[in-house]
């Protein structure tokens, strides 16, 4: 159902992907480690590769956690389905869009 | 022989409010009705009689302003006598202030939003009855912000937190919380917020949301805020009665209104429950004496006084209890253990302080949740420790994705499985919308137009409007000093509470750590 109002009533979302120009949200949820509260927000452009992601964004984030190990075997999915990113890969070509959470655990 | 005339006779206290009420409300004779009234119809509630409103408390102006006053002047001499006394060095801890230093933030100027929002049913409503009590409850709400910020102010002369309270209310990421709760209810049309506000929050969940503050303030030493919430109790059950009248009174007026209600009951159960999870923390882990868990607390105020009391009354009206209150009895054991770990882990972005439970606190933990605390947030306290003998101390270096609807980093875990946590999305205009839980995936859903709108904190950090683009840029652009944020041992507030402790003569504490602020 639609808002009952007294007028039309139509606004853009607050956080429409326009916003981030060439860039777009992404999450990171470590499901497997509730070390983190919560899963990442990270502003990310929609060229940079798996492997900067990883290095520039993911690790300095994850280092917080004593256990981590930015070498440990992952598991990855997206959309419910597994993915294998490789690190030459731009997000984008991994069929990453805005908002999306990429979901990982130890393999 | 002539007769004096008779002196006219006082009027009854009745009549008094008759008159005041009743007789001072009139027709309109040179616009219409629904001119006059602009906003009774678009909600789809159907009034055929407003006459039928039964006023659950007949107060007169004068009678109104004498207990105000006389109420008034009691807290007034609590909180000269408690300045005078040094009576902030009787707290159990300085770190007892976290949980009012959260309440100052995340609930004051909520009453003000109160307060304007029943101005305007006072002038909105349909009915002269409704009208009086929303202009009575407009009025308290008033002066329920103006008690609190008065109250906890002698406290903003020692110990950090208090002195930036309201433009943190309208920027802090947790303060978002409570903010777009209740701008939500502003938002929504007049008997919406009746049953949002006057019914839900002020009824349904009153006693979660207001009485453990005011218990946790008589068990750690506070009693300015104790007195304050001993003014405010005659007020709140005003309150409370209007809440319950304004629900039957639309249920009685026309069948059709009963499914519009049940949506609303619906919807405000889970928007205000979430609030709750504010408070559920505090009760568990902010009170250096414990009141109650928050498990108790919410098994007496909302499992037996409204589950079983309330909702067996409304179930003759065809209502039946919250849509999602299951997911929220389920919750009980894990939901503050949730709460204070996300406030944990980003205490160096808020206006409070926290810290790993001491090993007595602990223990009380794993004694209240035998079946959660020792298995699954133990563990997590243990390494936290190990990682602070180390040298770290855990914030998280980054931004947490937040539920679209409740705004609260989603660290909620699924229905009956603490160990993953629960991701909802939803897709609206080709846009992904991630939400924490059934509930706040059903609010979205049905009015995604309307959450589409959301403040997100973090989603405004990155888009550049929050100060800049470092850490340090958005705690100046949140109003932080020094003190305000991060871990409590070591803080200004520990350093000055043992000094002042220390101090043999501890009559006037002097000489503190960090600059005080005389703001408020």
């Amino acid at each position: 159902m639609a808002v009952k109002a007294i007028t039309t009533y139509d606004f853009p979302s607050r956080s429409r992907q326009e916003l981030y120009g060439d860039d777009q949200l992404v999450h990171v949820w470590f499901k497997d480690n509730p070390w983190f509260c919560a899963a990442a927000c990270f502003r990310a452009p929609k060229a940079m590769t798996w492997g900067d992601f990883w290095s520039q964004l993911v690790i300095p984030f994850a280092e917080e956690d004593p256990d981590f190990d930015p070498a440990a075997a992952r598991a990855w999915s997206l959309h419910g389905d597994a993915i294998a990113p490789r690190d030459d890969q731009t997000l984008e070509e991994l069929g990453v869009v805005h908002k999306d959470v990429l979901a990982t655990v130890l393999a | 022989m002539t007769i004096a005339p008779k002196a006219p006779r006082k009027l009854s206290m009745k009549q008094r409010y008759q008159a005041l009420t009743r007789d001072l409300d009139w027709e309109p004779s040179y616009v219409s009705r629904e001119e006059m009234f602009p906003y009774l119809e678009f909600e789809g509630i159907k009034i055929h009689d407003w006459s039928k409103w039964e006023d659950p408390f007949r107060l007169t102006v004068d009678a109104y302003c004498k207990y105000q006053a006389e109420k008034d002047k009691r807290l007034y001499a609590v909180l000269d006598g408690f300045a005078q006394g040094q009576g902030h060095l009787s707290l159990t801890d300085a770190n007892y202030l976290n949980a009012m230093k959260i309440f100052l933030q995340g609930i004051a100027p909520n009453e003000y939003n109160a307060h304007r929002n029943f101005a305007y049913l006072a002038r909105h409503l349909g009915g002269p009855g409704p009208r009086f009590a929303a202009l009575c409850q407009s009025i308290d709400e008033m002066r329920h912000t103006q008690t609190e910020v008065h109250t906890l102010s002698n406290y903003n002369k020692y110990y950090s937190g208090f002195h930036n309270f309201s433009q943190q209310h309208d920027r802090v990421w947790y303060l978002s919380v409570p903010k777009s709760f209740f701008e939500d209810a502003l938002s929504a049309g007049p008997f919406e917020f009746l049953i949002a506000i006057g019914f839900s929050f002020e009824y349904l969940l009153t006693n979660l949301l207001f009485v453990p503050f005011m218990s946790g303030a008589s068990f750690n030493g506070d009693l300015p805020t104790m007195t304050f919430g001993f003014s405010a109790q005659s007020d709140e059950s005003r309150h409370m009665t209007l809440g319950l009248e304004a629900i039957k009174f639309l249920l009685e007026q026309d069948e059709a209104n009963v499914p519009i209600v049940q949506a609303w009951i619906d919807k405000w159960f889970w928007r205000g429950y979430r609030v709750t999870g504010l408070v559920a923390q505090m009760l568990d882990y902010m009170l250096p004496r414990k009141v109650m868990s928050w498990k108790e607390a919410f098994e007496l105020y909302f499992e037996q006084q409204m589950m079983q009391g309330l909702f067996q009354d409304l179930a003759f009206y065809g209502i039946t209890p919250p849509r999602h209150v299951e997911d929220a009895i389920g919750e009980k054991d894990v939901l503050s253990h949730q709460v204070y770990w996300i406030l944990y882990q980003f205490s160096h972005a808020a206006s409070f302080t926290t810290s790993v439970p001491n090993d007595e606190h602990l223990e009380w933990l794993s004694k209240t949740y035998p079946d959660t605390f020792d298995t699954y947030y133990k563990p997590l306290w243990d390494k936290e420790k190990r990682n602070i003998e180390a040298g770290g101390r855990h914030f998280v270096r980054g931004l947490p994705q937040l539920c679209q609807v409740c705004q609260i980093p989603m660290g909620f875990t699924e229905p009956g499985d603490p160990t993953t946590i629960c991701q909802r999305e939803s897709e609206y205009n080709g846009e992904k919308f991630q939400t924490c839980s059934n509930g706040c995936q059903w609010i979205f859903e049905r009015e995604p137009e309307k959450y589409v709108q959301a403040w997100l904190p973090v989603h405004q950090i990155y888009q550049g409007n929050c100060g800049g683009p470092t850490l340090p840029d958005v705690l100046e652009w949140y109003g932080l000093q020094d003190g305000d944020n991060g871990e409590y041992v070591g803080s200004v507030d520990e350093r000055n509470w043992k000094k002042w402790h220390a101090e043999t003569d501890v009559n006037e504490p002097e000489g503190s750590d960090a600059t005080t602020n005389t703001t408020a």
